[in-house]
């Protein structure tokens, strides 16, 4: 006997769900997160399309009430960081407070901000490189700024840098926007932010502190330089599957393949939300990918 | 590690600033004391970051070693934590 019918890894919104739906099935579930609870959503300042909030929720408020609802039903949690899983009978994962045994996993670890993997990307970290334009727009108040990326996430820092800085570029590799129609439309008519189309930036320069960025024009090949104090990086996603990847198929991009009902290559095991391969990324899909892959493994323990 | 032993630990952080709290919460979770900083509202304190070139919250000041961001892996040696 396991001494858990399920076990889910993560404590964002598909996480999160996944422990409410299975609570309330009557399976005996944990949650193990490393962090704090709310998963992404934590850095939204607002969430606008998570229906039923018709003015918007704060990212933090949002994930509170999905903890609360959860555990109100009798999810367990606790917080450790998940280090290996092992398949036998049961499964047995080992985590930084010991090993627990359970029978089936849903695995929503998420994904982290992607690099650049340029020079001095790392090395001018917190020194005007930046991947958090809430933590630190502050620092850069009346100065000029660079986003890097195309998605909804580039443009809401552009839009909110806006509000404080005197310039704001967006550089995309592309010649148009993936962002949601809205957010372009927003980002067009703000005059402080200036598009800088099918460019890349291929070096941040600076000693101490960023000087300025080498970029690349990749249709014409041309290069050129950009002086500003900070730079944003907001270019996608990375999935935190490396535990997973002995156990589990994944895509090219490392994220974990599953079908429509969340299962993935190994029996027992599911996922949900943003580590899963072609997800929306989206709070309310990941949402749904818990409560689906929840009632899958409820099915998996029955049999 | 005995609190009376621990290094002395400031924290900078913002006010909207989610990587803060995984930062708070990591050094709370390992029994760890710190003085908080918040750079939005204290002068000095964003003045003292800037004075070393830095422009980013969370910092993790061990004595006088900066730590820029929340990086479990150095914060765990600086601080002795074991995993």
């Amino acid at each position: 006997m396991s001494e858990y019918d399920v076990l889910i890894i993560g404590g964002g919104p598909a996480g999160l769900t996944a422990g409410l739906y299975a609570a309330r099935a009557g399976l005996k579930s944990l949650l193990l997160e490393r962090g704090i609870f709310g998963g992404q959503i934590v850095n939204a300042r607002l969430v606008e399309n998570y229906p039923g909030f018709p003015e918007g929720i704060s990212g933090p408020e949002l994930g509170e009430f999905m903890r609360r609802q959860a555990t109100k039903y009798g999810l367990k949690t606790l917080t450790t960081e998940v280090s290996g899983v092992r398949a036998g009978n049961a499964y047995e994962i080992s985590t930084s407070e010991g090993n627990i045994q359970t029978a089936a996993i849903i695995i929503a670890a998420g994904a982290e901000y992607r690099k650049l993997d340029v020079d001095g990307e790392e090395r001018l970290s917190g020194r005007g490189v930046s991947y958090c334009a809430t933590c630190d727009g502050f620092f850069l108040r009346d100065r000029e700024v660079a986003v890097v990326g195309g998605g909804d996430t580039a443009i809401t820092d552009a839009l909110e840098l806006a509000q404080h800085c005197r310039k704001v570029y967006i550089i995309h590799r592309r010649d148009r926007l993936r962002a949601t129609k809205a957010m372009q439309e927003k980002a067009f008519s703000q005059p402080k932010i200036e598009l800088v189309w099918n460019t890349v930036v291929h070096e941040i320069v600076g000693d101490r502190m960023l000087r300025n960025l080498r970029l690349r024009n990749v249709k014409t090949g041309q290069s050129s330089d950009l002086e500003v104090d900070g730079i944003f990086i907001a270019v996608g996603l990375k999935p935190n599957s490396q535990v997973f990847s002995q156990l589990v198929t994944l895509d090219e991009a490392g994220f974990i393949v599953t079908d429509e009902l969340m299962r993935t290559s190994a029996p027992g095991i599911f996922a949900a939300g943003d580590i899963r391969h072609n997800s929306f990324r989206q709070v309310i899909t990941a949402a749904g990918d818990g409560a689906a892959a929840a009632m899958s493994a409820f099915t998996y323990v029955q049999e | 590690m005995p609190a009376s032993r621990q290094p002395r630990i400031i924290i900078f952080t913002g006010s909207s600033c989610p990587w803060c709290e995984r930062v708070k919460h990591y050094l709370k979770e390992k029994g760890l004391r710190f003085r908080e900083v918040n750079v939005e509202r204290d002068r000095d304190g964003a003045r003292e970051l800037q004075r070393r070139g830095i422009m980013g919250v969370p910092v993790v000041m061990i004595g006088s070693h900066p730590i820029v961001g929340f990086d479990k892996a150095k914060l765990d040696i600086l601080l002795g934590i074991r995993r």
